[in-house]
């Protein structure tokens, strides 16, 4: 059974980085059609993502997303027992009573060196990775080698100081960089719970540093849009419609067809083939292989997508409170900001011990956000939602997952809201909890990683997925990668989909 | 008392027949094969040279690995690997296979045996099971690494037909070039070889092989038959034409600077590049090369003179260097001074004129230096009827 129409291009998977190269193809006059499995378009930015930030201001342009990054962005405290907890907003470090913190200028030369150098990384970000194995006399290389002599030039111009440092902490750890600045406590402990989020490390984990400039790549404050991350999903598919592309929900593809070496269409699960002249897969690398079939990948090239390093570690809970929560210690205002609980580095990195032997945390780093005071609409009346991301959850731990284990999750995380939140286990009305195996099962995003792919030294730039295919297209002649296992990576950036969409068109596999 | 542990070799070790070879050897002279001891010379080259063209040979293939490929993706396991397209093969036939890294490079070459499209053996002399356990990955197939379990000897020459004749294995005679066939339960003969003569290689198992030695050997003795080393062996191939692994070309899994690989279409093999068979490995990066053009390119060259040219630096007009043998000797059966040579394109491929091998000759205590010219040559140098005849005629 064959739709007769033939697309240009089909996109495999509604989340918002297909979404974003539909739009692009689209507004380029191409004809596209987005396949999403689940009934809802998201994937990831609706069911795990709670805050918008490094979304990127050229994705925002092209796609003419409005109002989603307006707001005042919301600031951070980072919670500690004896209630002096630390209130980070943009550049003002202080108590969260007002009064001095001894690290805050500390704290604001490291950050701003830090987006100094992630604004130097950036400019790699919204292009596809340098490409020099044309060698050194062919005109495309030459126009790669212009890219990052510009990169070259612009580390130069940080001057020597800058740039000595920017080499030094490159591949580093976020642990021994920031305990160099300031002793360890909250705010130490802030800055490296942000740079393990969504990936399989502790602080002291090497390429932590280059995690934490990616996070901040656009500047690193975090939003909560009016409406949550629904409305950012909405806007993304509003982009996409828009710029007249066809969406299909609810229809899982089965295969990617391949004849003489191009990708063709799609069979749906339900035997429905769609013809195309290029396919677009936002998936993970290991599923796009799967669906196309490994027989068209090089041996090497099947061997680097199956050892892809996609170890989820983080659980997505959310708790439905009767009760509006307060945090003592914290003004009205101050509720509406983003909540960590990582008292310290060393805290950190024993959060992350017990995943390394699939084991669940005793106390993990937790980001939570109240969602309700922004947005009234997501909870029934009186009620209230908090949303929390722990890190460092095993994606099965030893014995695989059941209801106890599911529950001594919930449980341990109770305990630590507990702490700063008294009453609150007595307010929980229910408890969501979407595990790292959850989120996979839901997303296909492999390993239920946040990222597709682990952001390490080993899986960015050039070699992101895997070396060989850091291009999006994916081997076979028309088959792309969009999704966050591309370049530059995870996080709702846009910036696969949209990169992944320009070379696409670059290629000439439409022509 | 103590008893001493059993020693693990940890050098070469031997095969299940040198035990035999060792008792003929006069010359011992032994060389490292794939691990196993093997010899370069039993008794002496000029001898065992002529054997191979005149007599029966037998030459001792235990060493090379051997790996079975079994299972309902057999034949899309073994395609995905080489470049030519196996599932042309009939079944009992042997094809001469290369197969390739992600970038079109040579990884190895070696011997494919179709015993059906479920059932295949390849026969290499690198290791490759690991390689090979990559290549089936998602596939339904499997692999064992049979190199300590099936060994091989080479029975070549003229009157390699008639011995086997004598020893009870007329059935032989029905085998055309490229032929196998189980003739024993446990014994399979395949009408394959490296001389470029007639001849056969004879498989069983790893136990069974010197009793198979001693079958032969109690045949042998009317036809002339002797015993080898490679280096006799080393000759007849080069007459035939046929390339060596580490010599003529570097398998790039064992390469280590950049460029040392080369694809089976420098190495003149684009015949045995089947770019309709669907993707197999490195098919896009050779695809790429037959729009390119080879950077390199491996020729059967023809010198003046009687002096090897092993070695060699090869120059066009006599200035310019563009190129070295690989693989040079003087074939005493066809009085020719012939060799296996690399070029640098264009040299060798479009540019075939005006060509000089240098060659250094050390006379008496003197060096000296000729430049000779080359001729190219498209036909293996050795070329006899006999190796192709079907039933072989009796000697």
């Amino acid at each position: 059974m064959t739709v007769s129409a033939t697309y240009d291009v089909l996109v495999i998977g509604g989340g918002h980085n297909g979404l974003t190269a539909a739009a692009t193809l689209a507004k380029k006059g191409k004809s596209v059609c987005v396949i999403e499995k689940s009934e809802q378009l998201g994937g990831m930015a609706r069911e795990v993502a709670h805050l918008l930030y490094n979304l990127h201001p050229k994705v925002v342009r092209e796609l003419g997303l409005k109002g989603l990054a307006d707001g005042k962005p919301l600031a951070t405290v980072s919670l500690v027992e004896d209630g002096k907890h630390v209130e980070i907003a943009g550049d003002t470090v202080r108590f969260a009573d007002g009064t001095t913190h001894p690290d805050a200028v500390a704290y604001v030369e490291l950050t701003s060196r830090l987006k100094k150098f992630a604004a130097l990384l950036g400019q790699l970000s919204s292009h596809s990775p340098p490409k020099l194995d044309g060698g050194l006399t062919s005109l495309a290389t030459l126009g790669e080698l212009a890219g990052l002599a510009k990169l070259g030039l612009n580390l130069k111009l940080l001057g020597k100081k800058d740039m000595n440092e920017f080499l030094r902490v490159i591949l580093t750890n976020a642990y021994d960089l920031v305990l160099d600045e300031m002793p360890d406590g909250p705010l130490a402990g802030a800055l490296c719970a942000d740079a393990v989020r969504g990936n399989y490390v502790g602080p002291r984990s090497p390429g932590t540093v280059f995690n934490l400039m990616y996070r901040l790549g656009q500047g690193g404050e975090a939003y909560l849009p009016k409406g949550g991350m629904e409305a950012v999903v909405c806007a993304f598919e509003s982009a996409a419609r828009t710029a007249g592309a066809e969406v299909r929900t609810g229809q899982g593809v089965k295969r990617i067809l391949v004849e003489d070496d191009k990708a063709t269409g799609v069979e749906l699960e339900d035997g429905t083939h769609i013809a195309a002249r290029t396919v677009m897969a936002s998936t993970g690398p290991q599923a796009v292989m799967q669906m196309a079939g490994v027989e068209h990948f090089d041996v090497e090239a099947a061997r680097r997508i199956r050892n892809t390093r996609c170890k989820g570690t983080v659980a997505k809970l959310s708790l439905v409170l009767k009760d509006a929560p307060s945090i003592v210690g914290l003004s009205r205002e101050q509720m509406r900001s983003r909540f960590l609980i990582a008292p310290s580095a060393a805290v950190v990195e024993r959060s992350f011990n017990p995943a390394k032997y699939n084991e669940l945390p005793a106390a993990p780093v937790i980001e939570a956000v109240i969602l309700t005071p922004s947005d009234p609409d997501l909870a029934a009346k009186g009620q209230h939602i908090l949303s929390l991301n722990v890190q460092h959850i095993p994606h099965t731990p030893e014995g695989g997952w059941d209801e106890a284990k599911r529950q001594q999750v919930i449980d341990t995380v109770v305990a630590q809201l507990e702490v700063y939140m008294p009453g609150v286990s007595a307010s929980i009305e229910r408890a969501d909890l979407l595990t790292p195996a959850d989120i996979e099962e839901l997303t296909g995003a492999p390993g239920g990683h946040w990222h597709h792919a682990e952001m390490g030294v080993d899986q960015i730039l050039t070699v992101r997925p895997v070396n060989g295919l850091a291009h999006y297209g994916f081997a076979v002649q028309g088959l792309y990668l969009c999704g966050a296992s591309a370049h530059p990576g995870g996080d709702v950036t846009g910036l696969p989909g949209r990169n992944s969409a320009i070379q696409l068109l670059k290629d000439g596999v439409l022509s | 008392m103590n008893q001493l542990p059993t020693a693990v070799p940890i050098g070469v070790i031997p095969t299940p027949l040198q035990t035999r070879l060792e008792d003929l050897s006069t010359a011992k002279s032994w060389t490292n094969w794939a691990g196993f001891i093997s010899p370069l010379v039993l008794d002496t080259v000029e001898f065992e040279y002529f054997a191979i063209r005149n007599q029966s040979t037998l030459f001792d293939i235990s060493p090379m690995h051997k790996y079975r490929v079994t299972g309902p993706d057999a034949l899309r396991v073994v395609n995905r690997m080489v470049t030519r397209d196996v599932s042309r093969m009939r079944d009992n036939r042997v094809g001469y296979a290369l197969w390739c890294d992600e970038e079109g490079m040579v990884i190895d070459d070696g011997t494919v045996f179709r015993f059906s499209d479920s059932d295949f053996r390849i026969c290499c002399q690198e290791t490759m099971h690991s390689w090979i356990l990559d290549t089936a990955w998602g596939f339904d197939v499997d692999i064992v690494d049979e190199s300590h379990q099936v060994a091989g000897v080479s029975l070549q020459g003229p009157t390699t037909f008639s011995l086997l004749s004598d020893a009870g294995l007329t059935v032989a005679g029905a085998l055309k070039p490229f032929d196998m066939a189980e003739v024993e339960p446990g014994l399979w003969i395949s009408r394959t070889g490296f001389t470029g003569d007639l001849g056969y290689e004879l498989w069983t198992s790893w136990d069974k092989i010197a009793e198979l030695w001693d079958r032969l050997w109690a045949a042998g003795d009317h036809w002339g038959l002797r015993a080898i080393g490679y280096e006799a062996l080393n000759i007849c191939r080069i007459e035939a034409g046929f390339i060596a692994a580490g010599i003529d070309f570097q398998p790039v899994h064992t390469a280590m600077r950049l460029h040392r690989g080369r694809s089976p279409i420098e190495l003149g093999f684009e015949k045995l590049v089947h770019f309709d068979k669907g993707h197999f490995n490195g098919r896009r990066a050779l695809l790429k090369q037959k729009d390119a053009g080879p950077r390199h390119v491996l020729r059967k060259i023809d010198l003046a003179g009687f002096k090897p040219a092993d070695g060699a630096l090869l120059y066009y007009k006599k200035k310019k260097e563009v190129g070295h043998v690989t693989s040079g000797v003087w074939s005493p059966t066809t009085k020719r001074n012939i060799a296996l040579a690399e070029f640098k394109a264009p040299y060798g491929y479009s540019i075939t004129d005006d060509l000089w091998a240098e060659i250094y000759v050390f006379e008496e205590g003197v060096w000296d230096k000729r430049l000779v010219p080359v001729t190219f040559e498209d036909k293996p140098f050795f070329i006899n009827d006999r190796s192709r005849a079907t039933p072989p005629r009796p000697f």
